[in-house]
């Protein structure tokens, strides 16, 4: 059973849909959803009256309105399918483990945070944070696969540990902070600081990147990288990093947007 | 009457050496009072006499009894309330505050997250080598003073606890050695032995490449952040080779390009250089408590500022539970303004959203936030005319002394802030 | 307010009464003969009634408590507590929330905790943070064995005025006892420098850890203080520590001449370690405790280890750089002018490592090979071997060894053929549980109407509910876990503040003090000779810093000497 919640009236405050995964909805009557509680700010309401609730055919879960001021759509969830028909809010896809969402607006920050399995894909923007840690931890996205046609915000997969990042716009600063495995690719911009403290994985900048990080050595050009099965073309400068952590992430540069970086072709032994 | 020990509750430094010459409940002359502190203890502004309440579009006076219930209603109605102010106050009064937000379901915030909290949340990652102020005084022969400005923002800082101190092993000037990196040349980089300027913004990368230099790493490019390359190694040296160094960081480096991630670098740095030698960091707090509100908030609810309740719990993320991105997002609907005036220094966005929503505002003074309140209610000066236990910056206690008495009928923070949280108990259940 | 606890099985051992049904009567917060017909009964029959906890050492409160929590947001976000009509919201896990913190301890039938690591600068701090935690009793150790005032002192040869220095201070800072970590180690790593033994001099101060113990010991039976001096050994980042440990307790021994014990040694698992690797560590355990059952002067709390996540924390500043070296994690130092230092680092104690499990052994091995349960009580010098809430588990290990084979079988290999402890059959009986983790505790620290249920004592009384007819503890060490977990009841000063493991009423316990007496003059000139160096070495003022009275939140002074 698929289901249609449209928002009957606009957010004032934070609405809190972690209850609303297809795990969590699938089997149960409408009756009963009507009267599930959502935290509502420091209020608890009954989804049937922040919602409109329509039944359909498949399996999917769509959700219509202004969500921004939500929080946590598909937050642990493991299977099936969420729509977001417009912006969704802070901490989409929050702990997700399978299953899919799309988001077909902005997502706000922490997307797909804490991720270990799924795929997001989010048609307009996203903020900071995507798939990162929660504070002090150093649990980031360890799997699944998030797209974003968009630009993202500042520290993409801080703390990241496994799976993809894929953006096709440009991304804020830190792309890949602290990362310890997996792989961010960014189509545009960056507006700098990439690879910052990471230890392992890799950052594929396709746009402009205006500085290096000096803790990074330069390593060797390439002519292409490959993204699961996917071949990108470059050609890349390939840095090394980040030494301040006794790191061997990769940093990729894009060679035709950076040519204010070529002095670091002169510390490269050979060239592709 | 001479007052001795008194301590100052203006900026993070909390001197407490200050003598205060008082007559006929005015404060009349201190003594070891820096110009700030001076302007705190002699301040004649006019204050804030009667609590009001705006009615008809304009504040008008009002019984303390009045304004309280009518606070206690707006605030117990609101569904996401903000408390926001609480380091320009002592910790008796952050503590209610919090209780407040948890009774409420609401957020507290204090200014930490529009100042130094990017050093918090550094600290929530890398952790922090840190000690207190008499640590340096007593063995420091390196001092760093980092996107900070200590002879106008923190008059005393050096005399008291750094290049101009005495202490056990460090007696003068000369045993020590004093680096300022800035971005400009300000009066305390005059004062340096070697200054770094910084390209505005590159901060992050400057302590990338010392961070390198430290470890031995060879850096391949000539200059980082318009720093010559030869410089930052020369750097580095002098931090390796000292016996006990201290990198102090202001608001140059929390709020530039970065944010909590440059003192993410600076606490790794500083860690790194613990390797080599002995090293410790402290954040330059502005105000006189934000130590104390960072303090009391952490261990009550767990986290140090941005604590929203409204599910019940203490959750925390700034970012999400912090005052400017709430008020960005138009999510607040009520905010309790104690003792600081966002109206005047949050960006001018964020003020209009401020102006959307019921204002209660406690303070001594009309500042711009009252003018644009819904409750006004006046209260006493810490420590001049209130008491109360404030942390400076290293996180040492003190108790702020009342000099002399407030202005009739007016209350302290505590006593106003106690009398709205028994209503709100009353009104939530 | 009177409350009759009725048909209870009693396990008081300071009365000897062991397993003896018993009825139990409350009045005005105190034990009492018996109480009137209006007196609210409780029916404890088929369960078990013994005096509240008395936690000896566990890190609640102060400045290096809170700037765990401050490092560790990830800690408290999966555990919190949701604010309900008698009780405050909070978080817990390793380092709880102050008020989290009493309830947890209220909920498991404790009600006194003694913070055991308090800066005197920071001392405030310390008090601001008890008088924030409800539910238990409380009191504060105070460090004093890396203080320069004392170490000037005793290298000096001025006894006298150190004792009056120690008489100040403790009154100053509000505190309890006189605590020693590290001595003089955490003033070499003031200088990020190691110290190596306990007659490796202290740089810039020659005086070596030996004089400094030795000196703070003599102090501590000349004021006549309540609880012997306690003492966090040297070396404990050293691999083969335990001799260190040994080497302490006999340093004073000849000074115990008779008297009860003059030296408490704490968590005393992460100094009992033998060999010269981490490849090859071993207990050392056997050693420790055949000195111990050998030599009536000291005593000991053992730190026990539970696997999991945790927060280590303590005022061993160079031992907590040395973990964050050893494991990578992230580490936060904060040394403190002129008196001490602090450090926090996040650990993980895992089953299949191997030095993480021989430590493991090494607390139960202690517990369990010493003698004498009235000098080996049971911590896990919260949180650095566990969170207190894991002393039901603790517990557990001791009184049944089909507990202790379970998580034996599941630990390193290696380490189990290295450990004795798959060979020892001991048992603790429940009253020995009471002695190590209420009697014993509360005699060590001279409360004298604490730890037991005899007439006069103050009525904090836990009831929990196993039938000890029904249940054999040593087999069914499940239940008896889930018994002590939560208490069926927990009266605090003769009210009910917890039933059925939840609590019903929120009140704030009385923070207990020590005030030696000391000739007036000695005061005045130990005073006036501190204040002239004060300035000089501190960045606060002479005035500033004794605590007043006042600042607590209910003070109880325990007066000593005179």
């Amino acid at each position: 059973m698929g289901l249609i919640l449209k928002l009957k009236r606009s957010l004032r405050v934070p609405l809190d849909m972690s209850p609303l995964t297809p795990d969590n909805l699938n089997g149960r009557p409408l009756d009963e959803i009507y009267r599930l509680e959502l935290w509502e700010g420091n209020r608890k309401t009954l989804l049937g009256d922040i919602f409109k609730i329509e039944e359909v055919d498949g399996g999917d879960l769509t959700i219509e309105g202004d969500l921004s001021k939500a929080r946590r759509i598909g937050y642990m969830m493991k299977s099936g399918r969420i729509k977001v028909e417009g912006d969704a809010g802070l901490y989409v896809g929050e702990a997700m483990r399978g299953g899919e969402i799309t988001v077909e607006g902005d997502a706000g920050a922490w997307l797909g945070s804490r991720m270990s399995g799924g795929k997001i894909t989010v048609e307009g923007d996203a903020g900071d944070f995507v798939g990162s840690s929660y504070r002090g931890s150093r649990e980031g996205m360890k799997g699944g696969v998030i797209k974003i046609k968009g630009d993202a915000g500042d520290e993409v997969g801080c703390w990241m540990r496994g799976g993809l990042i894929w953006i096709d716009g440009g991304v804020g600063c830190f792309p890949g902070i602290h990362m310890v495995d997996g792989v961010i690719f960014i189509g545009g911009d960056c507006q700098g600081r990439a690879g910052a403290e990471m230890t392992g994985g890799k950052v594929i900048i396709q746009g402009y990147l205006p500085t290096v990080l000096p803790s990074f050595r330069t390593s060797e050009v390439r002519g292409k990288v490959k993204v699961d099965d996917t071949s990108i073309q470059g050609p890349f400068y390939v840095f090394e990093g980040d030494l301040n952590e006794g790191g061997s992430g990769k940093l990729f540069v894009n060679i035709g947007k950076n040519s204010h970086i070529a002095w670091c072709e002169r510390l490269i032994g050979e060239v592709e | 009457m001479e007052v001795r020990d008194v301590v100052c509750t203006v900026c993070g430094c909390c001197c407490d050496d200050l003598i205060v010459e008082i007559e006929d409940n005015h404060i009349k002359s201190a003594r070891n009072a820096c110009t700030l502190s001076t302007s705190k203890l002699m301040d004649h502004r006019e204050r804030l006499e009667s609590p009001m309440i705006r009615e008809g579009g304009i504040l008008r006076d009002a019984s303390l009894e009045e304004a309280l219930d009518r606070a206690a209603q707006i605030l117990s109605e609101a569904r996401y309330p903000l408390l926001w102010g609480w380091s320009l106050t002592c910790n008796e009064a952050v503590s209610i505050g919090v209780e407040l937000a948890e009774v409420l379901g609401g957020v507290i915030d204090n200014n930490t997250s529009i100042c130094h909290g990017p050093g918090l949340i550094g600290v929530h990652d890398i952790g922090i080598s840190s000690s207190t102020l008499g640590e340096v005084k007593n063995r420091a022969d390196l001092i760093v003073y980092w996107g900070s400005n200590p002879v106008h923002a923190h008059p005393r800082h050096m005399a008291r606890y750094t290049v101009m101190s005495r202490g056990r092993f460090r007696r003068s000037r000369r045993e020590r050695t004093l680096i300022v990196v800035d971005v400009r040349r300000t009066d305390t980089a005059r004062l340096a032995d070697l200054f770094i300027q910084v390209k505005p913004n590159g901060d992050y990368e400057l302590l990338s490449a010392l961070r390198a230099a430290v470890k031995g790493e060879e850096l391949e490019q000539e200059e980082v952040a318009g720093v010559p390359v030869a410089e930052i190694e020369r750097m580095a040296e002098l931090m390796i080779g000292c016996e006990f160094g201290a990198l102090f960081y202001g608001v140059g480096l929390t709020m530039s390009r970065g944010k909590s991630r440059n003192i993410d670098a600076a606490l790794s740095l500083v860690r790194d250089l613990n390797s080599r030698t002995k090293f410790t960091i402290l954040p330059m707090r502005g105000h006189f408590n934000v130590t104390g509100a960072n303090e009391v908030t952490t261990w009550l609810s767990g986290y140090p500022f941005g604590v929203d309740y409204s599910r019940g719990y203490p959750y925390y993320n700034p970012g999400d539970t912090t005052a400017i991105d709430i008020l960005r997002r138009g999510e607040c609907d009520a905010a309790l303004v104690v003792a600081s005036d966002p109206a005047a220094h949050f960006p001018a966005g964020i003020t209009r959203r401020l102006m959307e929503i019921p204002i209660i505002t406690l303070d001594p003074y009309r500042s711009a936030t009252a003018e644009i309140s819904e409750v006004v209610i006046p209260t006493a000066v810490l420590g001049v005319e209130a008491p109360g236990t404030i942390y400076r910056m290293d996180g040492v206690p003190l108790e702020a002394k009342r000099l002399v008495e407030p202005p009739e009928d007016v209350k302290t923070d505590v006593e106003i802030l106690s009398s709205l949280l028994e209503r709100v108990k009353i009104l939530r259940g | 307010m009177e409350l009759l606890i009725r048909n209870g099985t009693v396990f008081d051992p300071l009365n000897h009464v062991d397993g003896e049904r018993m009825d139990i009567a409350v009045k005005d917060g105190k034990i009492v003969e018996d109480v009137s017909s209006r007196a609210e009964v409780i029916d404890a029959s088929g369960m078990i009634v013994m005096p509240g906890g008395v936690d000896i050492h566990s890190h609640i409160a102060g400045s290096k408590v809170n700037t765990g929590r401050l490092m560790r947001p990830e800690d408290h976000y999966r555990d919190y507590e949701f604010r309900r009509p008698q009780r405050r919201a909070g978080v817990g896990h390793s380092i709880p929330s102050t008020y989290t913190t009493g309830y947890r301890y209220a909920e498991m039938g404790y009600t006194t905790v003694f913070e055991p690591a308090t800066p005197p600068l920071k001392a405030r701090h310390t008090h601001e943070e008890l008088n924030e935690i409800p539910m238990i009793d409380k009191g504060c150790f105070t460090l004093l064995g890396n203080n320069w005032f004392i170490m000037d002192y005793l290298r000096e040869g001025r006894i006298e005025e150190c004792k009056g220095f120690v008489a100040w201070m403790l009154e100053a800072t509000k505190g309890y006892a006189v605590k020693l970590v590290n001595p003089g180690g955490v003033e070499a790593w003031g200088w990020g420098r190691y110290i190596i033994g306990l007659d490796d001099p202290v740089p810039r101060f020659e005086i070596t850890p030996r004089e400094i113990v030795e000196g703070l010991c003599r102090i501590n039976s000349m004021l006549r203080l309540p609880h012997p001096i306690h003492v966090h050994t040297n070396n404990m980042a050293r691999v083969g520590n335990y001799e260190t440990t040994i080497a302490t307790m006999e340093t004073v021994a000849d000074q115990a001449s008779g008297s009860p014990r003059n030296i408490h040694v704490t968590h005393v698992q992460f100094t009992g370690r033998k060999g010269s690797s981490w490849v090859n560590v071993r207990s050392g355990a056997e050693e420790i405790s055949s000195y111990v059952n050998r030599r009536g002067h000291a005593e000991l709390d053992i730190g026990q280890i539970i696997f999991g996540d945790t927060t280590t924390m303590t005022a061993d500043g160079s031992f907590q750089y040395l973990l964050h070296i050893l494991s990578g994690n992230k580490w936060a130092n904060a040394d403190v002018e002129v008196e001490t230092g602090a450090g926090v680092v996040p650990y993980t104690y895992r089953r299949s490592n191997y030095v993480n499990a021989i430590q493991w052994g090494i607390g139960l091995e202690l517990a369990l090979l010493i003698e004498d349960p009235w000098r080996i009580h049971m911590t896990t010098d919260h949180p650095n071997g566990g969170p207190f809430t894991e002393y039901p588990r603790v517990i557990a290990w001791l009184m049944s060894r089909k507990a202790r084979d379970k998580t034996l079988s599941k630990i390193n290999k290696t380490a189990r053929r290295r450990l004795i402890l798959p060979g020892i059959d001991r048992e603790y009986t429940l009253s020995e549980i009471a002695i190590v983790t209420r009697a014993a505790t509360a005699k060590s620290l001279g409360l004298t109407d604490k730890g037991h249920l005899g007439v006069g004592a103050d009525a904090d009384i836990a009831i929990y509910a196993m039938d000890v007819e029904k249940v054999d503890p040593s087999k069914e060490y499940r239940l008896l876990r889930r018994a002590f977990r939560r208490t069926a009841y927990t009266i605090k000063e003769g009210e009910i503040v917890v039933k059925d493991g939840e609590i019903v009423k929120t009140v704030f316990g009385r923070t207990f003090w020590v005030k030696p007496w000391v000739k007036g003059d000695l005061m005045e000139r130990v005073k006036e000779d501190v204040r002239e160096r004060f300035e000089e070495y501190y960045t606060v003022r002479f005035g500033n810093y004794p605590i007043p009275d006042s600042y607590l939140r209910r003070p109880q002074v325990i007066r000593a000497g005179g």
